[in-house]
C-alpha cells in the first residue's frame, strides 16, 4: 500500500506528464526563460503599463460584482445602487473600489502613454503599439463616462449631456456620434440601457483584444530604450521571475493605496436625475474631460460668424488627431537619431493636459 | 407659558432635520462597523508588506544566485541513468 504522500507525489507526477505529453510547456519555459528587461535609469516608467493592466483586472473583478445587482433601467439604477451601498454587504466597498480603482486606471494609462510619448517609445518598430496603447486611452476614458451615468444622479445626468452634446458638435460626424450615443435626441433610458450595453459588454470586450495585441507586441519586440541610452552598452535583469516579483511589489503597494482612497473617501451618491430639472449649479465633468472643458471655455461663442464651440471642437480633435499620429511623423527618432522638435511636442502636450485639468479643478 | 414656548422651539428645532437635504450614506455609520473597517484596513496594510518583504527576501536570493551563475543549466553534463 502507498503511504499517502508518495501517492499524491505519483498522482502530481501523472498529471505533469498527462499535460506535457500534450502541451510544450517546455517551449513555453524556455521562451519566458528568454525575456529580458533592459535595466537604466528610466526604468521606472515600465511599472506604469504593468500598473494599468492590473488596476484593469481588478475592475473587471469588482464590475463583475456590481453587475450582479445593479438595475440598468430608467426607474430603479439610482435605487439599485443605493441599494448596494447600504443593504448589501461590504456592498459600499466594492462599490467605492470599483470607483477609485476606475480614477487610478485612467491616471496610469495617461501616465504611460506620456512617458511612452516622452521616451520616444514609439518609434519604429512599435508603432502599432502606440496605436493600440492611444485605442486604449479613449475606451479607459469612454469607460469612465459609459460608469459615471450608470449612477443615474443628476449630476451624472448632466455630464452625460454635456459630453455627448460637445461630440455632437463635430462637424459632418457629429450628430451621427450624438444620436449613436445617446440612442435618441436627448439622455434619456435608451442612453442608460446603451451606456450599460457599452460598460459591461462592447468595451470589455474591445479592451480584452486590445490588451492581448498589446502585450503580445510588447513581447515579440521587447520593450524600447530610450535613443540616448539605445546605443550605449547597458545591463539587463531576466523578467522571469525578477521583474515579476517587483511588478508584484508594486501592486501590492497599489492594491493597498485602492482600497485605503475607498474606505476613505467613499464616493456620494446625489439626488437621482430628472430629466426635465434644469443642470445643478456648479457642474464639472470628470477630472479627464477637464482640460477638453477648459480649452471650450478659452473660446468665444462666435468666431467669424462661426459657432465657437464647433471651431473649438474641430481644432481639438485635430490636436488629438496629430497625438495619435506622432510615431508616422517623426522620422528621425525612427532612424534612431534624436528629435528635439518631437520632444519639446510630447512637453507642451503633457505640459497642457496637467496645467488645463489642474485649472479646471481650481476653479 | 415658559414651558410652551419652550417646547414648540424644541419640536421646531427637531422639524429642522426634515428639511435638510437627504444625504445617502456611503459608509457604515455605526461606529462599532467603522472601526472594524478601519482596524481590517491596517491588518490588510501589515498583510501587504509583510508580503513586499517576503518578495523583497526571495528576489534578493534569486539575485545572488544568478550573481554566482548557478541557476543556468551546464551542457554536456552527465546524467546518471
Amino acid at each position: 500500500m502507498l503511504l499517502p504522500e508518495r501517492g499524491s507525489r505519483l498522482s502530481c507526477q501523472r498529471l505533469k506528464n498527462w499535460i506535457e505529453e500534450r502541451y510544450d510547456f517546455e517551449g513555453i519555459k524556455r521562451l519566458a526563460a528568454q525575456k529580458v528587461i533592459p535595466v537604466h535609469r528610466y526604468e521606472i516608467w515600465y511599472y506604469t503599463g504593468g500598473i494599468a493592466m492590473f488596476l484593469f483586472i481588478l475592475q473587471f473583478i469588482t464590475g463583475m460584482v456590481l453587475s450582479m445587482y445593479y438595475i440598468p433601467h430608467l426607474e430603479h439604477a439610482h435605487k439599485s445602487i443605493i441599494e448596494i451601498v447600504t443593504k448589501l454587504n461590504m456592498g459600499w466597498f466594492f462599490r467605492s473600489v470599483h470607483h477609485w480603482g476606475a480614477q487610478l486606471a485612467i491616471i496610469f494609462v495617461f501616465i504611460h502613454v506620456f512617458s511612452t510619448l516622452l521616451l520616444k517609445a514609439y518609434r519604429k518598430p512599435r508603432e502599432l503599439t502606440w496605436v493600440t496603447g492611444f485605442v486604449l486611452l479613449v475606451i479607459s476614458i469612454f469607460f469612465g463616462l459609459s460608469g459615471y451615468l450608470l449612477l443615474w444622479d443628476e449630476r451624472a445626468f448632466a455630464a452625460v449631456r454635456v459630453a455627448t452634446g460637445g461630440a455632437g458638435n463635430l462637424p459632418l460626424v457629429g450628430g451621427f456620434i450624438k444620436a449613436f450615443l445617446r440612442g435618441g435626441i436627448d439622455v434619456t433610458g435608451e442612453t442608460l440601457t446603451r451606456f450599460y450595453a457599452f460598460h459591461v459588454a462592447i468595451l470589455p470586450i474591445i479592451t480584452i483584444f486590445l490588451i492581448g495585441i498589446h502585450l503580445m507586441l510588447v513581447q515579440m519586440q521587447g520593450m524600447s530604450v530610450p535613443v540616448s541610452i539605445e546605443k550605449k552598452p547597458h545591463k539587463t535583469t531576466p523578467f522571469f521571475p525578477n521583474m515579476l516579483y517587483k511588478d508584484l511589489m508594486v501592486w501590492l503597494v497599489m492594491l493597498g493605496i485602492m482600497v485605503s482612497l475607498a474606505v476613505f473617501f467613499p464616493p456620494e451618491i446625489g439626488k437621482k436625475a430628472d430629466t426635465l430639472a434644469p443642470p445643478p449649479e456648479n457642474i464639472k465633468p470628470e477630472w479627464y474631460f477637464l482640460f477638453l472643458f477648459q480649452t471650450l471655455k478659452l473660446f468665444p461663442g462666435e468666431i467669424l460668424g462661426m459657432n465657437g464651440e464647433t471651431i473649438a471642437i474641430v481644432l481639438i480633435s485635430l490636436g488629438v488627431l496629430f497625438f495619435f499620429l506622432i510615431p508616422f511623423f517623426d522620422r528621425k527618432s525612427s532612424r534612431g537619431e534624436p528629435s528635439p522638435v518631437f520632444t519639446w511636442i510630447g512637453i507642451i502636450y503633457t505640459l497642457y493636459f496637467v496645467v488645463m485639468t489642474v485649472i479646471g479643478f481650481l476653479t | 407659558m415658559k414651558k410652551f414656548f419652550l417646547s414648540i422651539a424644541l419640536v421646531l428645532l427637531n422639524c429642522i432635520s426634515l428639511f435638510a437635504e437627504d444625504k445617502i450614506e456611503v459608509f457604515p455609520s455605526v461606529r462599532y462597523e467603522q472601526f472594524i473597517v478601519y482596524q481590517n484596513l491596517v491588518i490588510f496594510w501589515i498583510a501587504i508588506i509583510g508580503l513586499i518583504i517576503i518578495i523583497r527576501m526571495k528576489l534578493r536570493e534569486i539575485e545572488r544566485i544568478q550573481k554566482m551563475g548557478i541557476n543556468k543549466e551546464e551542457k554536456d553534463i552527465p546524467l546518471l541513468d
